[in-house]
């Protein structure tokens, strides 16, 4: 029995993004020059220009193995966890110059601790928690079969790490969007058979703030650190708020219209956002695959190249096809 | 200026599993609770635990089974009337976790799931996944939030309102602008969680410095059997990042350089599945002996590839995940590499079976609680069980939560005063102006290297020493500190700091507790004693630290029952 197992070490160049709201007017970012080894992730690195280079470095972070989610942040533009992710793979997807960013820079506080107020607003306005009476000094388990326990399909594996939820363009300029992250809660509750909100189902229909707005631009599954596939889940709250007969069929239908009319104006998006209006959403189910290795850097990752002009024409197409135009 | 000064009925510090739970408790019960952390309550510790927690509820096991499981993995030096308590009120607790929406495995017939686990007779862990303490932390979380109990997130507890046998109160600021505040309560819980930070390699969060305790022992309080600290056999090589137990549970096998399933020669029968301290000291004596595997040779071989690829992403799939970013192995296809890394934290802030904190070992202190892994009930001893910590935190906590519902009929408040806020603010001013010459990260990777090289898996009368000789010196260049972050927005320089001093308090306790054990039992091994020692050691650690900072060490006798002193083999 053996294992290959080498450590092996590269030059780096980081350029890292410095602010502190209260004593500089703006960010800057400072170089930094760093040997680093194959055992390290990106975390090390913050964690080594703090305790070698400069103490007043500030970021979050507790449990250093991608269960607490306090890390998240970006590089080279991509949501990172920073101790889920090894400097071997980024330096494979970025090359050797690495930019460490917040995960969004105008919530910056200090450094790569931003505010994440709105973040937690959203999660609690879509009553998460079990909604179900308590019974406090129980005999027995409520009875949920394999399958049945399946259903939450992970969606109780998010680590709140907020990656998809500032990736998402919606949330970029639509405040009162709840943001993939707050979809994947709510789904993990409306498919749990032991829930009984009657509320939650609404909330997340309800215009402006809820899953129609979504543009299905698939940013969040890309970057989720836990592969939860937050549009996946939201797709599958648009499926039960028609089983349930709660969605308020005149959004969701002027939606899908003009959201289909809008991606023809515009020409983005055709395969993935028309096909998944015209064939339903079976389709999803083979996307997350492709996501997957785009994130593992099995295919180029379309990010590096196309990302800001994608970006710059979601939002047009969010604008053009938000409720609140009709 | 003046510092504001909150009111609350209960004031509990850590919401973690201990600390949220009893904060529902409390909340539900109607009274007014606040929960201050340093980090956002679903951060907690508690989300890392990865393989289970223990009940014994199954057909073929007992609580019997699991209290003498308990008392037999302690070294006997767990409290039996705390073990029975526990164990008898685990099957309902994890129950009622189960209602409040925690997401289980599930047999067929839709039960909670349970898988074997070390030290045990019968499979009893109860899982979800590999990730149980992310259920149940965000459950209880969750539940919390529900009936409303008001969370202060990034606020760090600095002090404790202590007079006259009575706390009343805790000393906090917001991490986020350094506003001091004072919380004045009826009663103060601490959850504050455990202390393996103070060593090298070890599988614990950032935020696992041990505030809590030292916060306690600076007021002249006890510690309680703090030498024990618990080495997990599994944690990745060279960083100590943990493979849970679930690993061995599931049928993962352990082999040295020479190909040897070596834990035959250490434990015939349980073999991987022996007790956490003896399978960690077996992978260290294989490597201390040469056998050892990787690049720095300083770690065996975890192999579960015969398990199949169909049980590793259905049972381990976050285990598996981690083995990939930190070593580039993936368990389905080879060996991963594993050595032993400091994990528990079996010593804390003495309590009884209700959660009251001992003032020495006759009294208590008024209005003071503790729970979960910051204390010692205790009902761990001298090496915890696999899967029984979460539970520790979750029934405590809860049953504590409890305790302090009652005794508030009775308690009276006593109001804060500006003055109760002053060591602390001296001790930030001492921090943040002080222009010495040391740094903090210095010094703290030389605690923790001498922890780890003196005060380890293994340890001797002179190792130790070191250990005493060295903290105490750093304690010295601590005082000649410099930070260079001098401002109040989120400084996490100045926290570092903070918790660096409660580092180098603990950790005299652990290493002159340790001195003074002249035996070996569970987790604490003396090369130079190497039997338990009953006649003279079947008893607590009580240890106290003077104003000048020296341990004085005094011992607690310890609760026994039904299950009587053996020889623990497995
Ligand atoms: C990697 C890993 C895996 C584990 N797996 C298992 C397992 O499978 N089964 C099992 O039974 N046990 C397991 N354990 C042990 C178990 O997780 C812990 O013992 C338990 O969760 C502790 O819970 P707690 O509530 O006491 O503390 P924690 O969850 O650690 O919470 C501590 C809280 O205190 C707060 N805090 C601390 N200091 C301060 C301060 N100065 N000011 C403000 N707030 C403060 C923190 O913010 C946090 O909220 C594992 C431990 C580790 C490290
Ligand atoms: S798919 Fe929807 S929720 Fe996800 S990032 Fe795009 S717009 Fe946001
Ligand atoms: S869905 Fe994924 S990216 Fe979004 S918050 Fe949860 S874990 Fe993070
Ligand atoms: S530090 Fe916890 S997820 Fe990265």
């Amino acid at each position: 029995m053996s294992t290959e197992h080498k450590i092996t070490t590269q030059k780096v160049n980081f350029k890292v993004f410095r602010f502190n709201a209260d004593e500089d007017y703006l960010p800057y970012y400072e170089n930094y020059d760093m040997e680093v080894t194959s055992e390290e992730v990106v975390l090390d690195i913050l964690n080594r220009i703090k305790w070698d280079h400069d103490g007043s470095f500030s970021y979050r972070r507790s449990c250093r193995h991608g269960i607490c989610g306090a890390c998240a942040i970006k590089v080279n533009g991509r949501s990172t966890l920073a101790c889920k992710e090894s400097m071997n793979d980024m330096v494979a997807l970025f090359g050797k110059e690495l930019v460490i960013e917040p995960l969004s820079i105008k919530r910056a506080v200090k450094d790569m601790v931003i505010d994440k107020a709105d973040f937690w607003e959203k999660h609690d306005a879509i009553t998460p928690y079990l909604v179900a009476e308590i019974d406090e000094n129980p005999t027995t388990e409520n009875l949920v079969s394999p399958k049945d326990a399946q259903k939450l399909d992970e969606a109780d594996l998010c680590i709140q790490c907020g990656a998809c939820h500032y990736a998402c363009p919606v949330v970029e300029i639509n405040e009162d969007f709840f943001g993939p992250a707050a979809f994947a809660a709510a789904y993990r509750f409306e498919a749990d058979v032991r829930d009984n909100s009657e509320s939650r189902l609404k909330d997340v229909n309800e215009e402006r703030q809820g899953v129609w707005d979504c543009v299905k631009c698939f940013e969040c599954a890309q970057v989720c650190p836990k592969d939860i596939d937050p549009i996946g889940k939201i797709t599958k709250l648009h499926q039960m708020a028609f089983q349930e007969g709660v969605a308020n069929n005149n959004v969701a239908v002027r939606h899908a219209v003009g959201f289909k009319k809008s991606i023809v104006k515009n020409g983005v998006l055709d395969e993935g956002g028309l096909v998944l209006y015209s064939e339903g959403p079976a389709i999803v189910k083979h996307l997350p695959v492709a996501f997957k290795m785009f994130t593992k850097g099995k295919i180029v990752p379309p990010w590096g190249i196309t990302k800001s002009e994608n970006l710059d024409e979601i939002q047009k197409l969010v604008k053009s096809s938000s409720t609140a135009k009709f | 200026m003046s510092i504001p000064i909150y009111t609350y009925d209960a004031v509990i510090v850590g919401a973690g599993l201990a600390g949220c739970a009893a904060a529902r408790e409390l909340q539900n019960a109607g009274k007014k609770v606040a929960v201050i952390t340093k980090l956002h309550p679903l951060r907690s510790h508690s989300g890392a635990a990865q393989g289970g927690i223990n009940a014994a509820f199954s057909d073929e096991d007992s609580v019997e089974l699991h209290e003498f499981d308990t008392v037999k993995g302690s070294d006997y030096l767990a409290d039996q009337d705390a073990v029975e308590f526990m164990c008898k009120n685990a099957p309902e607790t994890i129950r009622w976790a189960e209602k409040m929406g925690a997401a289980f495995s599930r047999k067929p017939d839709g039960k909670i799931a349970q898988r074997p686990f070390g030290g045990q007779s019968s499979p009893r862990a109860c899982f979800a996944k590999d990730r149980t303490g992310l259920t149940l932390l965000q459950t209880v979380y969750e539940q919390a939030y529900r009936v409303g109990v008001k969370f202060w997130d990034e606020w760090y507890a600095a002090d404790i309102i202590y007079k006259d046998g009575k706390v009343s109160g805790v000393v906090a600021f917001n991490i986020r602008d350094m506003q001091v505040a004072i919380f004045n309560a009826k009663t103060v819980m601490f959850a504050t969680g455990g202390y393996a930070r103070a060593y090298k390699i070890n599988s614990n969060a950032h935020a696992n410095t041990g505030d809590g305790l030292s916060i306690v022992a600076r007021h002249g309080l006890p510690l309680e059997d703090m030498e024990f600290v618990q080495f997990h056999p599994s944690g990745l090589s060279g960083n100590g990042v943990l493979i849970s137990e679930a690993a061995r549970g599931e049928g993962g096998r352990l082999y040295n350089a020479k190909g040897e399933r070596f834990m035959e020669k250490y434990a015939p029968n349980a073999l991987e599945l022996a007790s956490r301290d003896v399978v960690a000291r077996a992978i260290l004596n294989e490597i201390r002996e040469g056998r050892g595997v990787g690049p720095r040779k300083d770690a065996v071989y975890l192999d579960v590839t015969h398990l199949g690829k169909d049980l590793i992403m259905n049972k381990l799939p976050e285990l598996r995940e981690l083995a990939m970013t930190f070593l580039g192995l993936d368990m389905i296809k080879e060996p991963i590499l594993i050595s032993a890394t400091a994990h528990y934290s079996m010593g804390g802030i003495p309590v009884d079976i209700d959660g009251h904190a001992r003032k020495n070992n006759k009294e208590f202190i008024e209005g003071f609680y503790a729970a979960g892994e910051c204390s010692c009930v205790s009902v761990h001893g001298a090496n915890r069980l696999g899967a029984n910590s979460v539970l520790e935190a979750l029934l405590f906590g809860r049953f504590v939560g409890k305790t302090m519902l009652k005794d508030l009929e009775s308690i009276e408040l006593r109001k804060a005063v500006q003055e109760d806020a002053a060591t602390a603010l001296k001790e930030i001013e001492f921090l943040l102006n002080n222009n010495g010459n040391e740094s903090v990260p210095a010094l703290r990777e030389e605690l923790q290297q001498c922890m780890t090289a003196n005060a380890g898996a293994f340890r001797t009368k002179e190792s130790l020493q070191i250990a005493v000789d060295t903290v105490k010196e750093l304690r010295k260049r601590f005082k000649n500190v410099r930070l260079r972050d001098k401002s109040k927005l989120f400084n996490t320089e100045l926290q570092e700091a903070l918790e660096f001093g409660h580092m180098l308090d603990y950790s005299l306790f652990i290493v002159e507790s340790a001195i003074a054990r002249e035996e070996s039992r569970g987790a604490h091994y003396r090369e130079d004693f190497q039997n338990r020692d009953d006649e003279n050691f079947l008893k607590h650690t009580m240890a106290y630290m003077d104003k000048d900072g020296n341990i004085s060490l005094d011992y607690m006798d310890v609760v026994l029952g039904k299950h009587e002193l053996r020889e623990r083999n497995y």
